[in-house]
């Protein structure tokens, strides 16, 4: 069957930790950072800039890792947090990226 | 890095100006533009999702010919409608629309696979690949319905539909009454996936 990747990108989380956020068949963003979060992660596993499943284990791994850190209280969770979080680091570890220049803006 | 902030609206601020800065990165360096996460959301927000669904359900309602061919022929009937491309091929050839009426109340699952008919429905909700949901629906759906607020009275027979890689099912819900002076556009507002997987009805809001 032919699938575009975007079905076939959000369709593999179901059902996993790694599972966004959505109500009523669509995904929910709380602001607009979320959603450009999500685009552009999408775009870029899409563009091969790095792959899906590769961004994937990186949030996995995040999201285990804020579990870990907040095991009695999770009252701040926020699924898009750890998204971003795994975002930065897919856009370092694929080399388009180096964390100064991040800094660098958000300083500027 | 997160974790420096301790309240929430810094945090949100902060967060908004990471990705800010990502996307003028990005940008500048030309993988991405301006218009990419528009793009990339687009399929999900006009493309494929639980509007394409509410739109064949609320013509059903006005339309008992095109009602009586989406349950015959699904892909045929939906191809009738001007609904994005991939709703009767590659998405959605497998697709099967099965119809309430005041004697049956029909109930999609999926007890093998995650398949579900995306392209009409959007995405499922979290409770659906849930191996207790699903083996629970087949054997006792008159009880899992009544806990999902839906008590359908023991006259009703209660169809279970399974969907497969061959067979993808959604439920045309009965219109309600009182919507009789309403627009197709006014009808398409109330269908909801909840009542398109039959886990629900549609109600006059």
């Amino acid at each position: 069957m032919l699938t575009q990747f975007e079905h076939f990108a959000v369709t593999e989380m179901m059902g996993k930790t790694d599972n966004p956020p959505r109500a009523n068949g669509s995904l929910c963003f709380g602001s607009q950072w979320e959603r450009s979060s999500f685009g552009m992660a999408l775009a870029l596993a899409k563009n091969g800039i790095f792959e899906w499943d590769d961004f994937r284990d990186e949030l996995i791994s995040t999201i285990k890792a804020w579990e870990d850190a907040h095991p009695v209280d999770r009252s701040t969770w926020n699924y898009y947090d750890q998204f971003l979080a795994a975002l930065e680091k897919a856009v370092v570890k694929a080399g388009i990226i180096d964390p100064e220049e991040i800094r660098a803006v958000l300083a500027g | 890095m997160i974790d420096r902030f301790q309240y929430r609206e810094d945090r949100e601020a902060y967060s908004a100006a990471r990705v800010k800065a990502l996307e003028a990165l990005l940008i500048k360096k030309g993988i991405i533009t301006d218009k990419t996460v528009d793009t990339v959301l687009d399929f999900f927000e006009t493309k494929m999702g639980p509007f394409n669904g509410a739109k064949i359900v609320a013509r059903a309602w006005v339309d008992p010919s095109f009602k009586d061919r989406l349950v015959t022929d699904t892909p045929a009937a939906i191809a009738e409608l001007n609904l994005p491309e991939g709703m009767a091929g590659a998405e959605g050839e497998h697709m099967r629309a099965v119809a309430n009426s005041p004697d049956v109340h029909n109930l999609i699952i999926c007890t093998l696979c995650s398949c579900y008919p995306w392209p009409v429905l959007g995405l499922p909700p979290y409770w659906y690949k849930d191996p207790t949901f699903r083996s629970r629906a087949a054997r006792e759906p008159r009880a899992v319905l009544g806990e999902f607020g839906l008590p359908v009275p023991e006259a009703i027979e209660i169809k279970v539909w399974d969907s497969s890689a061959q067979i993808r099912w959604f439920v045309v819900p009965e219109r309600p009454v009182g919507t009789e002076g309403m627009t197709e556009a006014e009808l398409e507002a109330l269908v909801t996936p909840e009542a398109m997987m039959g886990v629900a009805i549609a109600k006059a809001a």
